[in-house]
């Protein structure tokens, strides 16, 4: 398949477009997404090919907007809610958690919400709204929740979510909107929600992460490789359901996992990795399994305890050390 | 004086059809929320609309609007009663309408985010160009919530097609709505989103109805929202074993002189329209009507622990679009 090498939003955004050329049904809503071109340039474009019919700036006024996209659907059209950061998410939670996930097992499949919201959490160069909520949606039933770090997975899931008939929760990084560019196949590139992805294979160690936290695993397994060891970088991609599958295939391999995110450790979704390989591959294990994310206080503002605050990857690094005492 | 008698005998007959609906449902649940003099404003509201309108009715009467709307007493009492047969198959609180005949569903049991769905049924209705159109109606409390002005503002400021209906019964629970807001009539909040606010006798259903369907012509004319107040009264406790000992007998006892289905038989008869023998008809079949559909109902089978639907999740299955 012929391929373009481009930025992780321009990958998202050229998954939107060609949804939105595929299906009259999906039109895009948010905060200043019509001709600011979106938050950090989240829809650039759009407007200009799809204009006042297809793109809705709303006010400021997340619940509302994520009730209107339930009605809409329900009503058989395919929303994409852009809440511009993780943030505000608060501000939508009866609609996101109470309400929209529920639909489709309380009528029995006779209504769906094929809802996909796109926000964008994680450290940035913007240093902004960087609150990283995934975990409370994951514990959600009804929701799917995917966190891609490469910009064809997010083309691939992008394309995936607005075609799912269930609302999706997408949450884009940050720091990789324009700080990763790479490869994007042309065209219909699906990526499969539900399905991990091996980054980089390895027999010593599984280091299981999410968005940047992928890249950082990637440094780290880089650097282990000049001392022979052989880290499996595991990118989960979607984060609800989980890939137990996958996770559990990569762990019987290597014996050992660690679990890099960006969120808070303590309630992250890191512990629901660590618990189902726990449960279901403790035969597996060599070591027992260690978590990699932000330490348990609010996000601060300043750099210097901004930096403090994030895990990078010499934590990652320590981990993988941490599990490597342990021998076989 | 009765402008269009078949119109208004057949509200008569929805009306007491639903009071004959719930007083079965409050003895048969204590948790049950009773509709009792409220009976105008849904059916004022939902009556005359087009199969292709949206309705979402608030919780407190919302029943006859899923009959008004084509679902049979047959198939609304299973749902009550918990039968596997009911449309929610025991997952939903109450009971619900099947989304086919576009009656929106009471998703959870919170108040408010109803308003801004209904208002996304609009924005469907307007995005498709079609002149359909949608009617929400819910209590005095659920107007103090954020979802309300989030979801006025955004479909006035949109002018979607919707009709937004404020059934106040003066209570929110135990919470009198003098001591919830400082404004004299809700309709005034209506000034605040820039579409016109109308406050109706909630115990009137022929002025009820009068206003929601010039709400509606206005509406579908691609005129934007209206705001309706239809003051109203909550004859009983929240729910069926609330005695409501936290309100006044004097205020009970004002409100019951001014029952909705009373009023409206009074003007019936005095415009010769309906006879007292064709009252008391109307009553005794409704009754008569509802026994019948809950006994057959209570012969339908009972919810299995596989009904949780574990499987059921989820439309579009992992792994692919």
């Amino acid at each position: 398949m012929p391929a373009r090498r481009m930025t992780f939003v321009e990958a998202l955004v050229e998954g939107i477009r060609e949804e939105m050329r595929r299906d009259p049904n999906v039109f895009v809503l948010g905060q200043d997404i019509g001709p600011f071109g979106g938050s950090l340039r989240s829809t650039l474009g759009l407007w200009e090919e799809f204009g006042p019919a297809r793109i809705f700036d709303t006010p400021i006024s997340e619940s509302a907007a994520a009730g209107l996209c339930i009605g809409a659907a329900l009503e058989g059209l395919r929303p994409i809610l852009d809440i511009s950061f993780g943030e505000f998410l608060p501000s939508a939670m009866p609609q996101l958690v109470l309400h929209a996930p529920v639909v489709h097992w309380l009528t029995l499949g006779k209504a769906r919400v094929p809802l996909t919201i796109r926000t964008k959490v994680g450290e940035g160069p913007y240093g902004g709204h960087p609150q990283c909520f995934e975990a409370w949606f994951a514990h959600v039933p009804g929701l799917k929740v995917v966190m891609p770090s490469t910009p064809a997975d997010a083309k691939g899931l992008m394309k995936s979510a607005i075609r799912d008939d269930d609302p999706v929760l997408f949450f884009e990084h940050m720091y990789l909107y324009h700080g990763v560019r790479d490869m994007v196949p042309d065209g219909e590139h699906l990526v499969p929600i539900g399905r991990a992805d091996v980054k980089r294979p390895g027999k010593d160690v599984t280091v299981a992460a999410t968005a940047w936290m992928v890249h950082r695993a990637l440094q780290a397994a880089h650097q282990f490789a000049a001392e022979g060891v052989e880290v499996e970088v595991l990118d989960l991609r979607t984060l609800a359901p989980l890939d137990v599958a996958g996770l559990l295939a990569s762990v019987r391999k290597t014996g050992r996992l660690v679990v890099a995110h960006e969120a808070w450790k303590i309630g992250g979704l890191g512990a629901e990795v660590a618990a189902t390989v726990a449960e279901q591959g403790f035969g597996y294990l060599k070591a027992p399994v260690v978590r990699v994310g932000a330490p348990h206080t609010p996000v601060p503002a300043h750099p210097t305890i901004r930096r403090a605050f994030l895990p990078d990857a010499q934590d990652v690094t320590n981990a993988v050390r941490a599990v490597l005492k342990y021998s076989a | 004086m009765i402008e269009d008698p078949k119109q208004g005998l057949a509200m008569h007959r929805w009306m007491v059809l639903s009071r004959a609906l719930d007083e079965a449902c409050c003895q048969e649940s204590a948790h049950w929320f009773p509709s009792r003099g409220e009976e105008a404003v849904p059916v004022g509201t939902f009556y005359g609309l087009r199969p292709d309108d949206v309705c979402a009715p608030g919780d407190r009467g919302s029943p006859i609007v899923f009959v008004m709307r084509g679902v049979a007493l047959t198939q609304v009492w299973p749902g009550a009663l918990g039968k596997r047969t009911g449309f929610g198959r025991g997952r939903h609180f109450s009971f619900t309408a099947p989304i086919e005949l576009r009656v929106l569903p009471y998703i959870a049991g919170d108040l408010g985010p109803i308003i801004s769905q209904a208002t996304g049924t609009a924005f469907a209705q307007k995005y498709r160009k079609s002149d359909a159109v949608t009617a929400v109606s819910f209590g005095d409390g659920t107007s103090n919530r954020g979802d309300f002005h989030e979801a006025v503002n955004l479909g006035a400021a949109w002018r979607l097609p919707i009709v937004y209906v404020i059934q106040n019964n003066h209570w929110a629970i135990s919470m009198p709505l003098e001591k919830a807001t400082a404004a004299k009539r809700l309709a005034d909040r209506a000034i605040g989103y820039g579409i016109p606010g109308v406050a109706v006798d909630g115990n009137d259903v022929l002025a009820v109805h009068a206003a929601v369907q010039e709400a509606v012509r206005r509406a579908r004319a691609g005129h934007g929202p209206t705001l309706i107040e239809a003051e109203t009264f909550r004859m009983r406790g929240h729910i069926a074993a609330d005695t409501a000992s936290y309100r006044s007998a004097a205020q009970v006892e004002e409100w019951q002189g001014r029952d909705p289905i009373r009023r409206l038989e009074e003007r019936l008869l005095a415009a010769g329209v309906l006879s007292a023998e064709e009252a008391q008809a109307v009553w005794a079949e409704a009754a008569q009507e509802v026994g019948e559909a809950k006994a057959a109902a209570q012969r339908h089978p009972d919810i299995l622990p596989t009904d949780l639907g574990l499987d059921e999740i989820f439309s579009t299955p992992l792994g692919g679009a």
